[in-house]
């Protein structure tokens, strides 16, 4: 149902069901960060660049800031804030801090999300070095030169 | 205590753009489509129309309400040309670069305030461009400043040692010319920040992306005209900085925003913004002659070095004295007869010049370290020959340096040594020939730098100020101040282990504040963290443990001399089965010390305050004149491979040793190795700031301006030689820098190695793949001229 600019629209959140007026020009970032305050996710470039702002949504890694919150309508959306379980972070989470992998930060929820995706899509399969850059090389990262962050991934790989 | 780390990956960090405060309005700016224009009209009326917008703020109201940009730099005194320029936060009729701000547009949401900014309306009157410095220096150039003779805002000119007997005793003269093109250090996140002025009490107080909080208080009061006891800065999380985060520019006009409505006032830069119109560096021009002897000795060089600065800095000064490092670099681990060292900057229509990682010392040794590889070459030795054959020795430290550094410690051959053999090179060449029968262009390069970190320099803002806090609360738990914000380079678990360390306590109990103004000092810049911040941190924990101690022993009825402290307990030797924990400690001291209290001598010096705010300040530099008190060395060693068909380098082998004396956490140095490498990587191959011939920058995006994403991040291996620091109180060695600086010269020193059947001197950076496959082009065409 459309409104003037606004369209009601539902989703899930991390596990949670959402029914909100959202405006149609609105990103998924911008709904996420300022409508719901889930400000995990960064706004870095605001152009699909540096993916800072990535999210699942159905089990596909985005760029929240060039995803349009209209389009996530019944679909379900993770985000950095819903992968700890039983304030637990999840495996890749604590990888990301055990190899020192978080330096400024930023990029990190991003990572996150990136690094999720990849080792639920990679279950039961034969990862390569080539696989893990290729599957991060959405996100960018000024501090770290990747190092650590390939041996966090390593790392969620061979505990998940 | 939730460590930093855990609540970065929770996403609960508070970066500037998560600041929120109720009423908050948001400013954006306006930014110039030309280079250089005269502003001939500048109407608000349409975007003040826009319903929610707060009011338009141009470069009148700078000038009505505001100072000039505040001098942070002057070096007029010394005979040398030191010039300034008279600007404020945004120009009131003339715009110098592009995407310069001459509005800023303050509305109830960002989104208004965006629409509001389209429409301000700017007539502009194009004037001549001047593109590059060596085109600035000409005579009839385009002049930026109408008050200045020309557009040479610096020359310094340095004799170290003796140049003259240095040429005079050469058996040769090599030519050496080189050329950098102009990068910037681009965190993923930009600057941003908000004010709230307080209309009642005439204060002001920001939060915001600010890696100096101290130095951007004094910068702010200055410029708005305030006291400075009136105003506050709080460092937030900080996505990134690497020098470019030292500002108080565009927080001026938030500030005044926020003077002007009441409200809070937020800004967060878009990316663009933060490429176009941030923090420029190298674009250097280097010229120059190196004089040795036939057996490879070094003797002398004679060179100078003329840079781009852009507009005059928004850090009045700061662009100009990055010139120095750039010419007291070059020495880098020699030992040399002398040398006569010119650094020449040129204001041109581009966006400013300031810090990033580096700051000249990677000129100054990026220029020498390619002299010597082609002095290498002249001679038939081997890169890593020549460097053995002139580093200064393991037993010579502390070792004065012909430019005045004193070099603390390390041993540069072992350094050098382990990095080869890390790399295999010997392996790696022997295979050569076998390579180019196969059509694999394979190079070696090899490099060694080491790291002038902990800067003080007089006349300037980066006088080598600091201050430390470290106290012990009431309950137990310890608090920690200082300059050094967190920028993502470890300040706080390094803080946290010093402090642990040294106290005996646990770590977890220890919280490093986030930095304000409250704390003297000019932050984690040029590496100092390691070198002034923590040692503020470190000696103001040692004064703190010898009160713990007094305090312990009067509690415990036990000799000072035998307390023991670990594990959060400190108790006597002679009777370890009392103890006290440092939460029963403070509580003690603070509260209930018993029915006689302390005894009197520690009441009376007021000791028992179990709290301690000292500074420290570099053994060497006021004696020696070094503007650097520890040195950091490393070595870097890297195999590529070239296309030649599409001229792309790919790094096969990468490795790097690195001393950076005693290490206070492996894993926070290992992380700056691998990301200064990394972006010396980006520096080498793919990094450009192009500008038209309009003076319009070309590349500012993620998608222009290529830094290095996982898929061109090599493997890096890295090692470590621990030479302890005798200047510092920890042992540790400022570090951060020297991988870039290794790293973005070794890469060429490799793609020239791989390139030797075509004889190219890659002189020239980034090696982009058109550039690559120019050169092989042009030297195919020289050679089948030739035949």
């Amino acid at each position: 149902m459309t409104d003037g600019h606004f369209r009601q629209i539902s989703f899930t959140i991390n596990d949670r069901e959402r029914r909100l007026r959202v405006d149609i020009r609105k990103s998924l970032a911008e709904v996420l960060r300022e409508d719901l305050g889930l400000i995990g996710l960064k706004q870095g470039c605001g152009v699909g660049e540096c993916g800072a702002c990535s999210v699942m949504v159905d089990d596909v890694l985005v760029d929240s800031c060039i995803y349009l919150a209209l389009w996530a309508d019944g679909k379900q959306i993770r985000t950095v804030e819903g992968e700890a379980r039983d304030g637990k972070p999840s495996k890749v989470q604590q990888a990301y801090v055990d190899e020192g992998a978080v330096q400024c930060g930023f990029c990190t929820p991003g990572f996150i999300m990136a690094t999720t995706s990849f080792v639920e899509k990679c279950k039961g399969k034969n990862v390569s070095p080539g696989d893990i850059r290729k599957a991060h090389a959405g996100n960018l990262c000024r501090c770290t030169g990747y190092q650590n962050i390939f041996t966090a991934i390593e790392k969620s790989i061979e505990s998940d | 205590m939730e460590n930093r780390e855990t609540r970065l990956i929770s996403g609960k960090g508070q970066y500037a753009d998560d600041l929120d405060f109720p009423g908050m309005a948001h400013l954006v700016f306006v930014g110039s489509p030309h280079a250089h224009a005269v502003i001939k009209r500048l109407e608000v009326d349409k975007a003040l129309k826009v319903p929610g917008v707060l009011t338009v703020i141009t470069g009148q109201e700078m000038v009505k309400y505001t100072n000039p940009l505040p001098v942070q730099a002057n070096f007029k005194s010394k005979g040398w040309t030191w010039r300034l320029a008279h600007v404020y936060a945004m120009p009131k009729d003339k715009v110098r670069w592009y995407g310069e701000p001459v509005a800023a547009v303050v509305a109830e949401d960002e989104k208004t305030a965006r629409k509001a900014a389209d429409l301000v309306e700017v007539e502009y009157e194009p004037l001549a461009v001047t593109g590059n410095a060596l085109e600035a220096l000409e005579p009839d150039a385009p002049k930026l400043y109408d008050d200045w003779e020309d557009n040479k805002q610096v020359h310094l000119k340095f004799d170290f040692g003796e140049p003259e007997t240095a040429f005079e005793e050469a058996d040769q003269v090599m030519h050496i010319k080189t050329r950098e093109g102009r990068v910037t250090g681009l965190p993923i996140e930009g600057r941003g920040c908000v004010a709230n002025y307080n209309l009642k009490k005439d204060t002001l107080e920001m939060w915001g992306s600010f890696q100096t909080p101290y130095l951007a208080r004094h910068n702010i009061a200055a410029t708005l005209g305030m006291p400075e006891v009136k105003v506050k800065i709080n460092a937030v999380d900080i996505g990134g900085a690497f020098g470019l985060k030292i500002h108080a520019w565009k927080e001026n006009v938030v500030a005044l925003a926020s003077k002007l409505t009441g409200r809070h006032v937020k800004w967060f830069e878009p990316q663009k913004d933060f490429i176009v119109t941030g923090p420029h560096q190298r674009d250097v021009f280097w010229e120059g002659d190196v004089a040795f002897k036939n057996d490879g000795t070094l003797l002398g060089v004679k060179a100078t070095v003329t840079h781009d600065l852009g507009v005059e800095s928004t850090n009045k000064g700061i662009a100009a004295l990055s010139i120095f490092p750039a010419c007291s670099a070059v020495p880098n681990m020699y030992r040399w007869k002398g040398m006569h060292i010119e650094g020449v900057g040129a204001a041109t229509n581009k966006s400013f010049y300031c810090a990033y990682r580096g700051y000249g010392k990677d000129k100054g040794i990026k220029f020498i370290e390619h002299a010597l590889n082609q002095i290498a070459r002249k001679l038939g030795m081997t890169p890593e020959a020549i460097r053995l054959k002139n580093y200064i020795q393991p037993d010579e430290f502390p070792y004065h340096q012909i430019n005045s550094y004193v070099y603390d410690s390390g041993d540069y051959p072992g350094t050098l040594k382990k990095a080869l053999d890390m790399a295999n090179v010997d392996e790696v060449r022997a295979k050569k020939e076998q390579y180019l029968k196969e059509g694999k262009y394979i190079g070696v390069g090899v490099i060694s730098a080491i790291e002038p970190a902990g800067v003080a320099v007089p006349n300037c803002q980066m006088g080598g100020i600091t201050q430390a806090r470290v106290q012990i609360t009431a309950d137990g738990t310890i608090e920690v101040h200082s300059d050094r914000t967190e920028i993502g380079q470890g300040s706080e678990a390094s803080h946290a282990i010093i402090v642990s360390n040294i106290l005996g306590c646990n770590r977890e109990d220890v919280l490093v504040k986030p930095v304000t103004s409250d704390y003297i000092g000019q932050g984690p810049l040029s590496s100092r963290g390691a070198v002034y911040p923590a040692s503020a941190v470190a000696k103001a924990a040692k004064i703190l443990k010898k009160k713990v101690s007094q305090c312990a022993a009067a509690f415990l009825k036990v000799d000072e001399a035998s307390l023991v402290m670990e594990g959060g307990l400190i108790f006597s030797s002679n009777n370890p089965d009392e103890k006290l924990t440092y939460k029963e400690l403070a509580e003690k001291s603070y509260f209930f010390p018993g029915p006689r209290g302390l005894p009197p001598e520690i009441l009376k010096n007021h000791d028992h305050l179990l709290d301690v705010t000292t500074t420290w300040y570099s053994p060497t530099t006021p004696d020696s004149g070094s503007s650097y008190t520890s040195f950091c060395t490393s070595a870097d060693v890297a195999v590529v491979e070239v296309d030649i068909d599409t001229g792309a380098t790919k790094i096969i082998k990468y490795a790097h040793v690195h001393d950076a004396g005693t290490i206070i956490d492996k894993q926070i140095v290992d992380g700056q190795i691998h990301g200064g490498i990394v972006q010396g990587i980006g520096e080498a191959l793919s990094e450009r700031l192009d500008y038209n011939e309009k003076g319009q920058l070309m590349t500012s995006s993620f998608s222009t301006y290529l830094i290095p994403t996982a898929v061109e991040a090599p493997d890096i291996e890295v090692a470590h030689l621990e030479t302890p620091s005798p200047f510092t109180e920890t042992g540790s060695k400022g570090m951060g820098e020297a991988p870039i600086i290794g790293s973005k010269a070794v890469i060429l020193a490799a793609i020239e190695d791989a390139l030797t059947p075509f004889n190219i001197e890659v002189n020239e950076s980034p090696a982009t793949p058109e550039r690559v496959r120019s050169w092989i082009v042009a030297a195919r065409k020289e050679q089948e001229e030739s035949k």
